[in-house]
Order: structure tokens, then sequence, then C-alpha cells
């Protein structure tokens, strides 16, 4: 509890109130992001994990395919992070 | 049983680790003169200045220099000492070449197009690994923070990535949009190319706002080609960053660092092991597919 106690000290500390609200926005709002790409990486791995079982003579084509899909979708994660850190330094 | 309880011990000394970390070293209270975002900042080094047109050297160049070198020298070095019976470099960079020409390039274009455009592709995916790459590598770079070394005032060690600088993938990016416009247009001409863009069976006054989403498309494809590479790359560091060390100095709490720095570790080897290769063939791949589509005959 001791660290608990010392981190919320720490955080409430912040200079500003406005700040304290923009660093929650930030968290929440790069949190949501990752609810939407998080489902779609596992449901790229699944598939593939899925296809590969039924047909494991296409497995080198899927792979490849698969890290295609992968960082398509995993990169969303990072658009509403950067998109969150430009709100957050450059936002009134 | 065995290794469940050998599991549960495992985690009972780090938690304990965390709690005697806590009760020894306690709140060293905020930090407020660590600014850890001035890993990103650019310090110019060497001021150039044109006009209001700002050419210092600093970190970026630095870094940019350092990827454009190493491409260039290591595979014209490679290619140079190539043997019939290949050692394991060798092995690994022909296993690049490969992947580079058979599966980004002629996977995605036509057979003239891909010779064509293969060197240009092929550059791209390994400028962007090199880049990736040296970024993971401690450089003595940090010029706010110095320390002695014998004598010598050495700047602190730092990692940075020229790509996890918005410039250069946008630059990259740019290069690539430019280029691929202008081959479809000199190898469909300028009215067919644009027709090409809005998908057979479109007719009528239905190919208006079809149109228009594509020409919307085309410009997010600037935005989102170079905003994911440089945010995988800027992520990643703001990772490794934070966990490795930057929330313990900024909260003061030594007992943070106990569970935070196994996952500096396992974000690190991810991120050296997956993303950086995965980035370089992403873009490269995109590019390749970008061409394709711009110069395939008609879909």
């Amino acid at each position: 509890m001791a660290v608990m106690d010392t981190i919320l000290a720490a955080a409430s500390s912040s200079s500003s109130p406005n700040k304290a609200i923009k660093s929650i926005a930030l968290g929440v709002g790069a949190g949501l992001g990752t609810i939407g790409p998080g489902i779609g990486v596992g449901y790229i791995f699944g598939k593939v994990i899925e296809s590969v079982t039924r047909q494991p003579e296409m497995r080198d084509e899927i792979t490849s395919i698969q890290w295609l899909g992968f960082a398509l979708t995993e990169a969303i994660v990072f658009y509403a992070f950067i998109f969150g850190l430009i709100a957050f330094f450059l936002g009134g | 049983m065995r290794t469940r309880t050998k599991l549960l011990l495992a985690l009972a000394t780090w938690i304990a680790l965390g709690i005697l970390f806590g009760a020894i070293f306690g709140n060293a209270g905020r930090n407020n003169a660590f600014q850890p975002q001035n890993e990103f900042k650019l310090d110019p080094w060497v001021k150039i200045k044109l006009g209001s047109l700002d050419l210092s050297l600093n970190k970026a160049v630095l870094y940019i220099v350092l990827a454009a070198t190493a491409t260039s020298w290591t595979m014209v070095w490679i290619s140079r000492r190539m043997q019939a019976r290949p050692n394991r470099v060798q092995t690994a960079v022909e296993a690049a070449y490969i992947l580079m020409r058979d599966n980004i390039t002629f996977g995605n274009m036509d057979r003239r197009m891909a010779t064509k455009w293969f060197p240009f592709i092929g550059t791209l995916f390994l400028f962007i690994w090199f880049s990736n790459i040296i970024g993971y590598f401690p450089l003595p770079v940090n010029t706010q923070e110095k320390f002695d070394l014998f004598g010598v005032h050495v700047p602190a060690f730092a990692i940075y990535a020229a790509t996890a600088n918005l410039s250069i993938p946008l630059v990259l990016t740019l290069m690539v949009w430019f280029s691929y416009h202008i081959e479809g247009i000199r190898t469909q001409g300028f009215v067919p190319y644009l027709r090409s863009w809005i998908p057979a069976g479109v007719q009528g006054f239905a190919a208006v706002p079809i149109f228009v989403i594509e020409v919307i498309s085309h410009f997010v494809r600037i935005i989102s080609l170079s905003v994911r590479l440089f945010a995988n790359l800027l992520a990643g560091h703001l990772l490794i960053l934070f966990m490795a060390g930057g929330l313990v100095v900024l909260l003061g709490l030594a007992a943070i660092g106990v569970f935070t720095l196994p996952v500096a570790v396992a974000f690190y080897a991810f991120e050296v092991v997956l993303i950086a290769t995965l980035q370089a063939f992403i873009f490269a791949t995109l590019a390749a597919i970008y061409f394709g589509g711009a110069t395939a005959a008609h879909h």
C-alpha cells in the first residue's frame, strides 16, 4: 500500500490540474486505442493457426501474409498513441 | 507440482525484492529536473542556417549518415567477397536478397516493372532496416548529460533512431508516393491512370464519389505509411526508455524498477528481433504494392 500511496502522491503533485487531466486523457485514449488492434491481431493469428492446420503445405505463403497483416494491424495502436501525444503536447 | 512450486517461489522472491527495494530506498520524491523526452530532442551540434532554413547538424543527421554508410558499405563489402561456398553472413545476406527480390518486389509487380524498381525497393528495405537496428545500439549521443571517462567528457549513451523522427519516414514516403504516381502516369497515360483508380464495374454517377474516396485514400497513404514506421520506432524507444529506468528516476521510486526492468528487457528483445525487421519489410512491401497497383494494366 505504501507504494501505491507514493505513486498517487507523485501523480497528484503535478504542476497544474489541466496537465493532470491531459495526462489521464492521453492514457485512457491510448489504452482504448489498443482494444481494436488487440482483437485484430488475435483474429489474424487465430486464422493463421486455422489455415495452417487445414492446409499445412501453404504454411510459407501464409506466414508472409501473416506478418503483413500483423504489422498493418499493430500500427493502429501507435496511430492512437501518436495522435494522443500530438494532442498532449500541442493541444491548448 | 514441483515446477509450480518453483514458479511460485520465484514470483514470491521477485515481489519480496520489490517490497525490499521500496522499504530500503523509499520515495526519493518526484524528480522534476529529469526530462525523459529530451532523448528525442535534437540539439544542434554544428549550427548551419540558410535564411530561415535550419540545416544544423544534429543527432538525427548522425544517425542517418550512420545508416546510409552501414547500408552501402556492408552490401558492397559482402558483394566483393562473394564465394561459391557461402559463410554465415553471406547466407544471411543472400536470404535477405531473395526475400527482397522474390517476395517483396516480384510478388507485387509485373516482371518489367519489378526489374526496373527492384533496386529502389531493395534500398528502401535495407536502409530502413539498418537505421532501425542502429537505433537499438546505445551510442554516446546524449550531449546534454555527460559523464567523466578518464578525464574525457563523454556524452551519455542513449538510443535514438533516424526513423524515430517523423522527417525521415516522411521523406521516404514522399519519394515512394511521387514515384508511383509518376510511374503510373508514364505507363498508362494521365487520364487512363486516374480512371484506373475507379474499380471496374462502377458505372455512371456512382463513379464520382468513389473517385473522391480514392483521391482521399491516396493522400491518406502518405500519413499511414510514414506514421506507421515513425510511431512504431518512437513507441518502442519510449517503452524501453520508461521501463528501463525513466519511471524510476521520474518518480524517485526504486521499487518500481524491480518490476519494470524485466518488461524493458522483453520489449527490447521484441523490438530488435521482430519490429525492426518487420517495419522495414512492411514499408518495402507496401511501396511495392503501391507501385504494382499504379502500373497494373487494369483490375
